[in-house]
């Protein structure tokens, strides 16, 4: 279906090539799972097979690419591409043009000549396919991360092509939303399309994947069935996160303070008439490393809101560090709170990681800002960064320097919302790293996750979340 | 949250009336707006568009927009009594005689005011009521662009969505003891951490967009339409009543210069 031989390409800003001497043969009816580190190339091998890369960008291309037999430089363009090929981008927000979920859909319905007859039956039958039936009037602000993947994934269906490629389909999603993507894609395999998809969660498709590419430094670095590569340890620690032995240094230097930093009472949160917290009680004290886990909508980041002041309680109390985080203006909390938010990209506005860094030092007049970023760089592995501009750094990276920034104003307690999105196992583990490091310092971390299995090996208390409450609250340790 | 010129899904007037008409509708209104001097007219038009939002079940979403257009119209009439003094003098903004308030001044900003209320108010009217596709749709029949339009519709698509995105940013600069800025100046000069990753986010976006749209083939393939809308009898009276007015008031204005 899809060849790829020897490619090598440089973006046209880029001074080494983002993949090289690629050489890859996709058979009808495949599912290719390509892993590897961020920034290892993944997304640009991507655009190469759909032929994006030699149609509509610069920049140094070698090898050569076929579709279907066809050298895609054959093709007049990628509208000829997009009858061969499906692909769906990372960022489903930019892939939603139209303003309700039935529109998206026939606006590629309506461009294959057919009839009214037919564009109904496939319309209905997507939407089932992809759970959207009950969605199709909505607007895209008004959708979960998960409902948009899929509803980027109806559209790119509607296309009718028997090759789809997909960047990070289920990057955003929780349990529930990434096996609903995972079964829509077994319904697709049986029909017998070819699937090329980019992943992290390698559990989750084991059943589907025929051939695994794992990719390093642009490079393809193993190729071959999972039961081939099982054996290879640098496969195992990009695809199947390992957090063995990461408990073993986290034991707190010195016996912290058994009084809570964090003390949060009967809290009740309504977003108008809509309930998101309904009496919610716990208490953080220093040293402790949480998790929060929950299904998307269960309320963990309303709650994680009330511990810098971002939300102020419907009715209950939070007290952070002796004030009332109800009153208390957030810049004061955000001394003994720090909270790092999802997307790392909606912090980043400076020219180096340096000043980006030094931002909340400065904000906060916390003193010596150099030697404290200096140090944070050191902590979080980014000295080689220091001059960057940050959005250029790896996805890996700018989580990290999220982290630098938020840990620079030396919070009691540092709260983090899914800090591995969009990590491969090795990056995940560096952060968990960290995390457990400013834990010995005696600080509280405080964690929301996706990862049931993160949670489980590497936090000393799970907290889970059911529709604004707390349904189970268990300490492992100590 | 209230999200700016977004289709209001409901079952009302304006929601059943072809796009054609709609787009006569605002262009009819639109003329005599521009066209009359006469401030009594304008006020019985204004009441008749707002009329029609009851009528078409979105007066609450219009009345939404009232504080824009409140603070429109001091600026307006502030802006007319310091350029265009003229009449006679009712009084003085400022003590010892400064900034006269003049009948001709007044006059001036109450007449914008009423404009740009009129306008702004029957355009979202017409937005709101009108699923974007069937808009871009009737656009195209009549001889806009396809470039033209899906420019128009991914601008309306993308207003809540940047505006959901600069309150997470701005949330998440506040985490990091952000000082938004007292007053106008503070405000100005404290932009730059929140408005620097909402552009940045939005171009790194832009990208994806474009070759969306060449995939799904927007610009380039024909489209055989699934639902056609057709002219339906109360687009016909609405048209018919139109062209009446329309007539009516450009004999009445026109007319009298020639005789």
């Amino acid at each position: 279906m899809i060849e790829l031989e020897e490619v090598g390409y440089a973006y046209p800003q880029g001074e080494r090539e983002a993949i090289s001497d690629v050489s890859l043969s996709v058979r009808p009816g495949e599912c290719i799972f390509i892993t590897g580190p961020s920034g290892a190339g993944k997304t640009t091998l991507c655009m190469a097979a759909a032929g994006i890369l030699e149609h509509e960008y610069g920049g140094q291309k070698r090898g050569r690419v076929t579709i279907q037999g066809k050298d895609v430089k054959e093709y007049p363009g990628l509208s000829e591409i997009s009858g061969l090929v499906g692909m769906v981008f990372d960022d489903p927000e930019a892939q939603l043009i139209f303003t309700t979920v039935e529109e998206e859909i026939l606006s590629a319905l309506e461009r294959r000549g057919l009839s009214p007859e037919q564009i109904e039956a496939r319309l209905v039958s997507i939407m089932e396919i992809t759970q959207l039936l009950a969605l199709k009037d909505r607007a895209p602000y008004a959708l979960s991360g998960g409902q948009k993947q899929r509803v980027v994934l109806a559209t790119t269906l509607a296309l009718g092509t028997d090759i789809l490629i997909l960047d990070e389909p289920t990057a955003e999603l929780d349990e529930r939303g990434t096996k609903s993507i995972v079964s829509v894609l077994k319904n697709l395999k049986a029909e017998g399309k070819t699937i090329i998809l980019t992943e992290h969660k390698f559990s989750h498709f084991r059943d589907l994947v025929d051939r695994l590419v794992v990719m390093d430094m642009g490079k393809v670095r193993s190729l071959g069935t999972p039961e081939d590569l099982v054996g290879d340890e640098f496969v195992k620690g990009v695809i199947l996160p390992d957090f063995s032995g990461i408990q073993d240094f986290s034991l707190p230097a010195h016996p912290p303070d058994p009084a809570p930093v964090v003390s949060v009472k009967d809290l009740v949160h309504c977003y108008g008439d809509v309930p998101a917290l309904r009496g919610v009680s716990l208490d953080i004290t220093p040293g402790e490393f949480i998790a929060i886990v929950g299904e998307n909508g269960s309320g963990k980041t309303t709650l994680i809101k009330h511990f810098n002041g971002l939300l102020r309680s419907t009715s209950g109390t939070v007290t952070v560090d002796g004030k009332n985080a109800g009153t208390a203006p957030v810049s004061e909390l955000a001394h003994t709170v720090g909270l790092v938010f999802q997307n790392p990209d909606h912090m980043f506005f400076a020219n180096t990681v340096a000043e980006e860094i030094k931002f909340g030092t400065l904000n906060l007049g916390i003193p010596h800002p150099d030697q404290v970023m200096e140090r944070m760089l050191a902590e979080t592995g980014l000295l080689h960064a220091r001059d960057l501009y940050p959005r250029w750094l790896s996805r890996g990276e700018r989580q990290r320097l999220a982290i630098a920034c938020v840990l620079a104003m030396q919070p009691k307690v540092i709260v983090l919302d899914e800090p591995t999105t969009g990590l491969d196992g090795r990056e995940a583990r560096e952060v968990m790293e960290i995390l457990k490091h400013l834990q010995r310092d005696g600080r509280a971390i405080v964690m929301v996750t996706h990862s049931r299995q993160m949670a489980e090996e590497c936090t000393d208390r799970i907290i889970t979340m059911e529709s604004g409450k707390i349904s189970s609250d268990i300490r492992r340790r100590g | 949250m209230s999200e700016i010129l977004q289709y209001v899904h409901k079952d009302g007037l304006f929601h059943r009336m072809h796009p054609g008409t709609k787009i006569f509708l605002i262009i009819v209104v639109g003329l005599i707006t521009i066209l009359t001097l006469d401030i009594a007219l304008l006020c019985l038009i204004l009441l008749a568009v707002l009329g029609m939002a009851l009528a078409g079940r979105v007066l609450r979403e219009v009345l939404q927009q009232m504080a824009l257009i409140l603070a429109m119209s001091v600026i307006f009439i502030l802006i007319t009594l310091i350029t265009m003094p003229d009449g006679q003098v009712l009084g003085y903004l400022l003590p010892g005689g400064y900034l006269p308030v003049t009948t001709g001044a007044l006059y001036a900003g109450i007449l914008l005011t009423l404009r740009f209320a009129i306008l702004i108010i029957s355009f979202q009217v017409f937005v709101i009521t009108t699923q974007p596709r069937d808009l871009v749709n009737t656009l195209e029949k009549i001889g806009v662009p396809s470039d033209y339009n899906l420019m128009f519709l991914i601008a309306l698509r993308f207003i809540p969505t940047l505006q959901i995105e600069a309150r997470k940013i701005h949330e998440a600069q506040l985490a990091r003891g952000y000082y938004p800025g007292r007053g106008f100046i503070g405000r100005i000069k404290s932009v730059a951490p929140v408005l620097i990753p909402l552009v940045s986010n939005a171009l790194s976006r832009a990208t994806v967009l474009g070759l969306t749209i060449d995939m799904r083939g927007l610009r380039t393939r024909a489209r055989t339409p699934f639902r056609e809308e057709r002219l339906n009898l109360l687009d016909k009276a609405v048209i018919g009543i139109l062209g009446m007015v329309l007539i009516t008031f450009l004999a009445a204005t026109i007319l009298p210069f020639f005789f």
